[in-house]
């Protein structure tokens, strides 16, 4: 008998039965996704918390064992550290701003009705849809001194006489991987902000213009305020996203020079990459982790709970 | 009626010169880079190196794309060939998976599912580096340091929690009295999840599948951390091999950027759609 059939006809008596057997059955569908993910995230979060608790250089395996909190004191009083945290700080600050600011442009030229919309908004995305170490090494190439562009240009209108290292320089290596940071950025924003616009009904601005609104004011009074949830979605994704973010750093300047680049998530892959230092590389993704969960519980809170992320 | 977008001075200047002049810096500083990458790939190594900068090449080669094909010390074709095996893996396997959790939750009830739709929308937002060091030590313990599969189960770890959460807004959007019809005459869940939702779905599986191959053909801290020998690196691990090799040929690199950006360009151009769709519908509400 087919008994996945007769669900929908069930026997009073055989219903507890069916019902506990459908739920296993319904709980087969999730195992493999929970297979996966139980795997290659959860286990290792809590693996990572557990690593953070033991010194642990792969380079010295003789001086493994348990230091309970240690990694996470010397963390404390590692300058390094406070500065990624400061570095962090300006990398989202600068990168999402502007990739907001500009962002919003985009989305403002592209909501207009021309001819080839389609084919600029493809345009627009390319940014975002490459590799990130595309990204980071044409950019590295854009910005090198003797062969790159960006001093070539420079010098021929007549900004800059002497060519500028501007990833081997501490004053101008951040600017130079947040503007590569912004430049990829925008077209996240503007989809985004391009799709809220849509879901504007022409109602509302045709209400606002028999009522005498200029186009200024509509901006202000209509569209930003409908904006509003798709803004802060989109920023605050954005935000989380930009501070975890690593590659670029990470292919462009690998932090430095001397640490001007590091940022937290950079740092991290540092002492697991290039110093070997698992136990520290643990201690530091524990507290990104952390400060993460902070960031979204307080962004969830701020967006009233899960009904507007899960719309 | 007046038209409505016709009114007055600061909207016909904002809708004339002030549009076409921000389209094209727009698409000048877009595109930019890109066409300095293609010029690049173009030109001889004698013009690569010389003062003052060409922008167009003045005499444009190939032969930057065949030696970085064929070279022996970073062999694209090589990196090409393992991108394209670990995407295409991780792609089947996540659509596999995906299109199961996704039905189960659109279509079952569960104890804490709202909690489980939450735990997949925030290990989206989770952050490769923090997997690096735990991870690199599973694999080691397992003894997959070096092989095909790390990649392909690291990949998981943010191809599956995106597609399920994208799958579960398509199947709830399909009708369930089609599969219940079905099992009715006779069909079991599975099949009539198979034959008749499955089908249906097929466009958004589709966008997602795309997905899972184009983020999985980008990754690139995986890739260079979990592995060691150059004949197992994929095209953004052996680009930045390629990058920290000897003096770094600008030429043969500019081929590679190329070679990384084509496929992934082309794919996206399909999917745009179907991605702007599942990117916006969490922040527009339905």
């Amino acid at each position: 008998m087919n008994r996945e059939a007769s669900v929908t006809v069930p026997a009073p008596r055989m219903l507890l039965s069916r019902g506990t057997r459908e739920t296993l059955s319904n709980y087969t569908y999730l195992l493999p996704a929970a297979i996966c993910l139980g795997g290659t995230v959860l286990f290792p979060i809590f693996k990572a918390i557990h690593m953070s608790l033991y010194q642990n250089v792969l380079s010295r395996p003789q001086d493994y064992r348990f230091i309970g909190l240690g990694n996470y004191l010397r963390l404390l009083h590692d300058p390094t550290f406070w500065l990624t945290l400061k570095n962090s700080l300006v990398w989202v600050v600068f990168s999402v701003g502007f990739q907001f600011v500009l962002g919003f442009g985009v989305a403002l030229l592209l909501n207009a009705e021309f001819k080839g919309r389609t084919f600029y908004r493809t345009l627009n995305l390319l940014p975002w849809i490459i590799p990130g170490v595309v990204v980071g090494l044409v950019w590295e190439y854009l910005y090198q001194p003797n062969y790159g562009p960006i001093n070539d240009i420079l010098r021929r209108v007549g900004l800059l006489r002497v060519p500028i290292a501007w990833l081997s320089e501490p004053v101008y290596a951040m600017a130079g991987v947040i503007f590569a940071n912004i430049w990829r950025g925008i077209p996240f924003f503007s989809i985004m902000i391009l799709a809220g616009l849509q879901a504007i009904p022409d109602e509302v601005y045709e209400a606002a213009t028999v009522d005498g609104a200029s186009i200024t004011q509509r901006f202000w009074h209509v569209t930003l305020p409908m904006l509003r949830p798709i803004i802060v979605v989109a920023t605050a994704t954005r935000i989380i996203w930009t501070f975890n973010y690593a590659d670029l750093i990470f292919v462009m300047t690998n932090g430095g020079p001397a640490n001007a680049t590091q940022i937290t998530s950079s740092y991290t892959l540092l002492s697991a990459y290039t110093d070997l230092d698992f136990g520290y590389a643990a201690t530091l993704s524990v507290v990104l982790l952390v400060i993460m969960l902070v960031f979204t519980a307080c962004y969830l809170k701020f967006t009233k709970g899960v009904e507007s992320v899960s719309g | 009626m007046r038209t409505q977008r016709s009114g007055d001075l600061p909207e016909r200047i904002l809708g004339g010169p002030v549009l076409w002049t921000g389209l094209a810096i727009m698409t000048l500083f877009a595109m930019g880079p890109f066409l300095w990458a293609l010029s690049a790939s173009l030109k001889t190594r004698a013009e690569l190196y010389a003062t003052p900068i060409t922008y167009i090449p003045v005499h444009p080669t190939f032969l930057n794309y065949v030696e970085a094909w064929t070279s022996r010390l970073t062999p694209f074709s090589r990196f090409f060939a393992n991108s394209l095996w670990v995407s295409s893996v991780t792609m089947v396997a996540t659509i596999v998976i995906s299109t199961s959790a996704g039905y189960a939750l659109a279509r079952f009830r569960f104890v804490g599912k709202n909690t489980l739709m939450l735990v997949f929308l925030a290990t989206q937002m989770f952050p490769a580096v923090l997997l690096i060091a735990p991870l690199l030590s599973q694999w080691y313990a397992l003894g997959l340091v070096d092989t095909y599969q790390a990649l392909i189960y690291s990949n998981f770890s943010f191809t599956v929690p995106f597609t399920v959460w994208m799958l579960v807004g398509y199947f709830e959007s399909i009708p369930r009295e089609l599969e219940e019809s079905a099992m009715i005459d006779g069909s079991t869940r599975f099949g009539a999840m198979l034959r008749i939702i499955v089908p249906l779905a097929a466009p958004g599986i589709a966008a997602t599948a795309i997905f899972a191959f184009v983020s999985s053909w980008s990754e690139l801290l995986f890739a260079t951390t979990f592995t060691s020998s150059t004949e197992m690196r994929t095209l953004s691990a052996g680009l930045l091999y390629m990058a920290g090799q000897y003096e770094v040929q600008w030429g043969q690199l500019s081929a590679g950027v190329i070679i990384s950006t084509i496929p992934v360009a082309v794919l996206f151009t399909f999917l745009q759609k179907h991605l702007i769709r599942g990117l916006t519908a969490g922040a527009l509400k339905g």
